[in-house]
């Protein structure tokens, strides 16, 4: 036992190594590491009520364009008439000097991690009672009528989208600005992956298991499974809140339906991110994530325009291939590698009474 | 479990390898030559336009090439533009950008297909000062951030329309009209509309229908419907391509009448063809028309230009493409007078254009803006069965009158 830990240790610290490294090492891809660990922490924060609780949601993109405009909103907000910012498209330019940028989008970052959590449980509270597939299309039309509705809030922008304010023009290094976020990016990974590891190792997550294995017999237990359910969906709100906050300054640009509820990307790359890497694992989203995220920057320039072709042919590859995901597939073929004992004795008898 | 680790430490380790192979092998800028990015829409809702964008581009490219050049330094170069796809989303598109800067080492960019996507990318390139020279992003809002490396070779979305209004009101004897618009919730249609409350509030015209139209656009019947009940004398309607695709259509399925219709991007769409008569007295702003007599030496004048580009791609040109085309002969202009491939001094040598192409005159205003070329309206005619799209204003390059009011359907055949 102790010798696994020492494993996990160096594999750990191996990581958070790399991670810390990365962008000095592969220092023209700081954009898309940060993408990276922003699509890690979509997929792994989907997974814990899409793998681990059985209720696919289809509506984390709310908590993640909500966590934009809000950091966003907060850090102009605090200095300057946000309402004047964002008239006709943002025409008037107020500059934000390097405190108020930094404390701006501190604030801002928290508060869109705290009012998407909320926003969770209150929506949570009100259709967490629907189950399957009714979940799944009920969330469907959260994010895409948070889009619609965005798109008319004059204040936010509108249609004319919301210029996120510019990185300090004091600071002199063009590569700070993508430092900045992707050190932000990565801490938030970090954080998102010890919460995330916590929970696996916690009674909650065998909660979440029994909902998803069998809601009536869990309640039938006596596990308050409401209460459960919108805890992890607070959760989950949570970390994409705190993505779509560093997405938003990171892009630059805020658009209602194509950056902040861009369900038909972002959306749906966190389900398939996860179900690519297997749900209802650790590592399965982060390899999933890591994957695509690859296989998207690297393939799709070289199919200029075929890359949605592409992508659906993956979608059923996967479907049909891997249908628990990559780690789902590992564990059927290397059950022992996952600590599961096979009892070869129980085996051969019960194949033996057939 | 350690095995697992080992696995993804190796998986891990070979994904970095790749990563820096990868950054190592695309250190070259320019040989002969000169390296242009762009992020274009080939796919996405704005594919049709990002198509005549590029379209535009290559033309312009190929014609440069074929021609000489551009000699910076006693040396000829050539134009090269590498492209990307960025999906008509904004967020692709910023990305995109940092990618071609960094890991492409592009040092001069042309701009995207739209005023969104164009907003999304011009942080970018003012990060890294990179001139950017777009044909594609109208909206108001990116000549008031203060850009010093954008440069705009079209005149400011407000200004698509505000002349019809003057014009409605002309034709109503001078007395305020009445003013029904939908635009789409992007920042382009946006900034058209901003045009339309100042033109409304200069002539004291009340807009009685103001509507907001999704951003997949295919259906407006609800809007049109207010239409037909309350009968105002102009309706304006912006939404890109699909935008005049729709009301055209359905403004002929439901009989709307309306004494006048204003609209945008009635040639990208190519309403005259797709719609042939049903298309008949809409009134389109546009950034060029074939007719205009300007000129200069690698396309010539625009029926030239017209020629060359149907030759070429099998349709007419729609302005999009013109003025993509023109941005490279800025391109090509600019680096001339700098004589250098320093970015500074190509972004100023961009700063002091003043030069005449077949697309109109071009000068940079101090947003980044052409201040040197007025929007013009064309009214879409038909002979028979074919019908074409004839200009009616500013008066200087009309070649036909204004047709007002529209004739009601009834009496259409």
């Amino acid at each position: 036992m102790e010798k696994v830990k020492q494993k996990d240790l160096i594999l750990y610290s191996g990581l958070i190594i790399l991670g810390l490294a990365a962008p000095y090492l592969f220092s023209a891809f700081k954009v898309q590491l940060t993408y990276l660990c922003v699509l890690i922490v979509l997929a792994m924060t989907w997974n814990l009520q899409g793998g681990e609780m059985g209720y696919n949601s289809f509506g984390n993109i709310l908590f993640y364009g909500l966590g934009m405009y809000l950091t966003a909103s907060v850090q102009v907000g605090m200095f300057f008439p946000l309402a004047e910012w964002t008239e006709s498209g943002g025409e008037k330019t107020f500059v934000h000097t390097t405190t108020q940028y930094f404390q701006g989008i501190g604030v801002g970052l928290l508060v869109s991690a705290i009012i998407p959590a909320i926003v969770a449980g209150a929506i949570g509270y009100a259709i967490l009672g629907l189950r399957g597939h009714y979940f799944a299309i009920c969330t469907l039309g959260l994010g895409i009528a948070a889009g619609e509705i965005a798109g008319g809030i004059e204040i936010i922008g509108a249609g004319q989208g919301f210029t996120t304010p510019p990185f300090p023009a004091e600071i002199v290094d063009v590569e700070a600005r993508g430092k900045f976020f992707y050190f932000l990016s990565f801490f938030v990974l970090v954080l998102a992956f010890v919460f995330v590891k916590y929970i696996y190792g916690s009674r909650f997550r065998l909660i979440l298991n029994a909902i998803r294995d069998n809601e009536d017999k869990a309640e039938a237990m006596g596990i308050q499974t409401m209460k459960y359910k919108i805890v992890g969906w607070m959760v989950s709100a949570f970390f994409c809140g705190l993505a779509g906050g560093i997405m938003g300054g990171l892009i630059g640009y805020i658009d209602s339906t194509d950056v902040a509820f861009d369900g038909r990307e972002m959306g749906v790359f966190m389900v398939l991110m996860a179900i690519l890497g297997g749900k209802g694992t650790l590592w399965g989203p982060i390899i999933g994530a890591t994957l695509f995220h690859f296989f998207k920057e690297g393939l799709w320039t070289f199919i200029l325009g075929w890359q949605y072709v592409a992508l659906g042919v993956l979608i059923v590859v996967i479907v049909i291939y891997f249908p628990e995901g990559l780690m789902g597939w590992l564990r059927e073929k290397y059950p022992e590698r996952f600590g599961e004992v096979i009892d070869e004795k129980d085996r051969k008898s019960q194949v033996e009474l057939k | 479990m350690n095995k697992i680790a080992k696995l993804f430490i190796t998986f891990i380790s070979a994904i970095a390898m790749a990563l820096v192979s990868f950054s190592s092998s695309f250190a070259k800028v320019e040989g002969e030559y000169i390296v242009l990015g762009s992020a274009i829409s080939l796919t996405g809702k704005y594919s049709s336009n990002g198509v005549h964008t590029q379209n535009g581009y290559n033309l312009a490219v190929d014609r440069i090439n074929s021609m000489g050049g551009v000699k910076v330094g006693g040396k000829s170069y050539k134009f090269e533009i590498i492209y990307y796809d960025d999906e008509s989303n904004p967020k692709r598109a910023a990305q995109l950008a940092e990618r071609l800067i960094k890991q492409d080492g592009v040092h001069y960019m042309l701009g995207p297909y739209s005023s969104g996507l164009t907003k999304a990318i011009a942080p970018v390139t003012e990060k890294y000062k990179i001139p950017m020279v777009e044909a594609n992003g109208a909206s108001r809002s990116l000549f008031t951030k203060g850009y010093k490396y954008l440069f705009a070779v079209l005149s400011p979305a407000n200004q698509y329309l505000e002349v019809a209004i003057d014009l409605a009101v002309e034709k109503n004897g001078g007395k305020p009209v009445k003013i029904a618009q939908a635009f789409e919730q992007d920042a382009f249609s946006q900034d058209v509309r901003l045009g339309i409350l100042d033109a409304a509030k200069r002539t004291g015209s009340k807009i009685i229908i103001d509507d907001k139209l999704p951003k997949e656009l295919n259906d407006m019947a609800a809007t049109l419907a207010k239409v037909k009940a309350t009968k105002p004398d102009v309706l304006v309607v912006s939404g890109h391509t699909k935008g005049a695709l729709t009301a055209i259509r359905q403004i002929a399925e439901m009989k709307v009448d309306v004494p006048m219709l204003a609209m945008t991007h009635c040639d990208a769409a190519k309403l005259s063809k797709q719609h042939g008569k049903k298309a008949e007295y809409a009134l389109c702003a546009s950034q060029w028309h074939k007719n205009l007599s300007y000129k200069d030496k690698f396309f010539g004048t625009g029926k030239k230009y017209d020629k060359d580009f149907k030759k070429e791609f099998g349709y007419a040109p729609p302005y999009q493409s013109a003025e993509s085309s023109a941005a490279l002969l800025v391109f090509k202009d600019a680096f001339e007078r700098a004589n250098s491939f320093d970015r500074d001094k190509v972004r100023d040598a961009l700063k002091a254009t003043e030069m005449q192409t077949f697309y109109g005159n071009i000068k940079f205003g101090p947003g980044g803006q052409n201040t040197a070329k007025p929007m013009i309206l064309f009214q879409v005619r038909c002979k028979g069965d074919t019908c074409e799209n004839k200009v009616v204003a500013p008066t200087k390059w009309a070649s036909d009158k204004f047709f007002h009011p529209i004739p009601p359907w009834s009496e259409r055949g």
